[in-house]
């Protein structure tokens, strides 16, 4: 069952925009199962573009994605099924106001899945639990901080028991302190086995926890490596460039 | 600050008063000049009128009253149809009298609503009806507009332009002659349904207008879930956009019971028509169209405060 292995699967994926800007040029990229591949570059590279391909919250212009055996681009596929499968974790966090944290975590359960209201609440808070929010269930995501946001939102996307989670940026709009909770319950994640694609700009994250670093600029993968290698002695001009700038600001 | 006396609440509140009380006095003024004599007096028996409910003849026939004279029984004239009425205080015609349809048989004592209040329960069932298909159309005109099949949007948007680009009078005039005649609509369905229509375009570019004010990120983080674009709209984005729209909703709404004396041209008799008969029976323009606007004021007002309302709750969750 090599399919089994091979969860995410990219193939000579071309963007092209509306206007003529290339967003993603000949990308290739395999993840196996349990694997936790980090995506780095610099803005503007196409990494979070290509994350958002991958459960077709951005079209593709060339190439094929297959993601649980399944081609994500195919007209045919049935996407909501398979975005069920496929959890997602934005910047912004994009929680939904109008409604409490725990029904954010209810709401895809029971109107996708068709959960029961009780077997979904009592899984939402565990959920809640897992991610150090369990006395937040009646609150609404305006009462919370940016980094409890983020869990929860992490927790929202869990509670539709995906096989893969999808991170963009996941840190990127927190305050530097608020950070690491959330690294910490990706942290988790990771250890437990969890399939993850993560972009990021987390540099101690990629190399403590990812199996596999990647580096995109201009929209096409440049170099990737095993974190020690990629960190240290990246055999790229590219990449030593990008990482030199970053750690000299860091 | 202190030392200006008009900068304070009560000050605000004393100009207030001086303006208000200045224009209804220049008004009063005014009428003085043109010897208008003022009959309010006049006004209340055409809100609430003692004289009673008058039984009127269904149909043509002959009239026999009881021995005791407390029951009334017509027989029509050309057909077996035959009624008694026994509900009155009043006879109004003789034993034998022959009496055609609509002819007063008899009167019950007590209080009944006068035209105004009689046009007033029109003007709100009028209102309340074409509210709720103004509602429903709009939310599905306003759910075309944002759609991204170009057909249906396009569809949408030209409903809207054409709604907002034509006067509501000529509308109620297509639709009470030219809809109206071709499908068989009685005046008061003709009346709903034009106000239902012309309110819907506008419902619909606020409804529009709501959705495309919630943040993209909802509806993606939505379908990544799994939720379909039905499913996102219901959970997630309507229920958000709802809560952007109802103040403009509201005033729309409001627009729409002052727009319904727009019917009044067609053979409806709503709060306008009816005050328009009472200025003709009475001959008090001046106090009949003061009290028909203060009943509208009075409807508007309601609708305004309970929607005030449904905000605050709202904003609480």
């Amino acid at each position: 069952m090599t399919e089994s292995q091979v969860l995410i699967e990219v193939r000579e994926v071309g963007k092209v925009y509306g206007n003529g800007v290339v967003g993603l040029r000949g990308v290739s990229l395999q993840v196996k199962r349990g694997e936790v591949v980090c995506i780095i570059g610099p803005s503007g590279s196409g990494k979070s573009t290509l994350l958002r391909t991958l459960n077709a919250l951005e079209p593709i212009s060339a190439g094929e994605i297959r993601v649980l055996g399944e081609s994500v681009h195919d007209p045919r596929t049935d996407l909501n099924r398979l975005r069920a499968r496929l959890g997602m974790v934005f910047q912004s966090f994009n929680l939904f106001p109008h409604r409490t944290v725990l029904d954010n975590l209810m709401l895809a359960p029971r109107v996708v899945s068709g959960v029961k209201p009780e077997r979904a609440r009592e899984r939402a808070l565990a959920l809640l639990a897992k991610v150090g929010l369990a006395d937040k269930a009646d609150m609404h995501p305006g009462q919370l901080s940016g980094g409890q946001q983020q869990r929860v939102a992490i927790a929202r996307a869990l509670a539709m028991q995906p096989e893969i989670m999808l991170f963009d940026e996941p840190t990127s709009a927190l305050d530097p302190e608020k950070v690491g909770e959330v690294l910490d319950v990706m942290k988790v994640l990771a250890s437990e086995g969890m399939t993850m694609c993560v972009v990021t700009h987390e540099m101690g994250f990629a190399r403590a926890v990812a199996h596999r670093v990647v580096f995109m600029e201009a929209g096409e993968i440049v170099y990737e490596d095993a974190p020690e290698r990629f960190f240290t002695a990246p055999a790229n001009e590219r990449l030593r460039a990008f990482l030199g700038q970053v750690l000299k600001s860091a | 600050m202190r030392s200006n006396p008009l900068a304070g609440r009560a000050g605000a509140w004393l100009i207030y008063l001086v303006v208000l009380g200045g224009i209804i006095g220049g008004l009063y003024v005014a009428t003085q000049r043109i010897d208008y004599s003022w009959n309010w007096q006049r006004i209340p028996q055409y809100l609430i009128s003692n004289e009673g409910q008058e039984r009127v003849a269904p149909f043509d026939g002959f009239v026999a009253v009881a021995e005791d004279g407390h029951s009334l029984t017509l027989k029509e004239m050309k057909g077996s149809r035959s009624i008694t009425i026994r509900d009155f205080d009043e006879l109004l015609v003789g034993d034998g009298d022959l009496v055609f349809e609509n002819d007063p048989l008899a009167r019950k004592r007590g209080l009944v609503a006068g035209p105004l209040l009689v046009g007033l329960w029109m003007t709100l069932k009028i209102s309340a009806l074409s509210l709720m298909a103004a509602l429903v159309l709009g939310l599905l005109i306003g759910l075309g507009r944002v759609s991204r099949n170009s057909a249906v949007s396009g569809l949408a948007a030209t409903y809207v332009e054409v709604i907002r680009g034509t006067p509501l009078l000529v509308q109620i005039f297509i639709f009470y002659f030219f809809v109206g005649t071709v499908m068989e609509l009685s005046a008061f369905t003709a009346g709903v349904a034009a106000l239902a229509v012309f309110t819907a375009a506008y419902v619909a570019e606020i409804i529009r207008a709501g959705i495309e004010a919630v943040p993209r990120g909802q509806m993606e983080a939505a379908r990544s879930l799994g939720l379909s674009l039905p499913q996102a709209m219901r959970h997630v984005i309507l229920p958000q956009a709802f809560k952007r729209t109802l103040p403009p909703l509201a005033g729309q709404f409001i627009n729409l019971i002052k727009d319904s004396s727009l019917v009044s041209v067609m053979a409806l008799t709503d709060l306008t028509k009816a005050g328009r008969e009472v200025v003709s029976s009475t001959f008090s323009p001046f106090e009949v169209w003061f009290t028909v606007a203060g009943m509208y004021l009075l409807l508007t007002g309601l609708l305004s405060y309970l929607v005030r309302r449904l905000e605050k709750r709202l904003a609480h969750d």
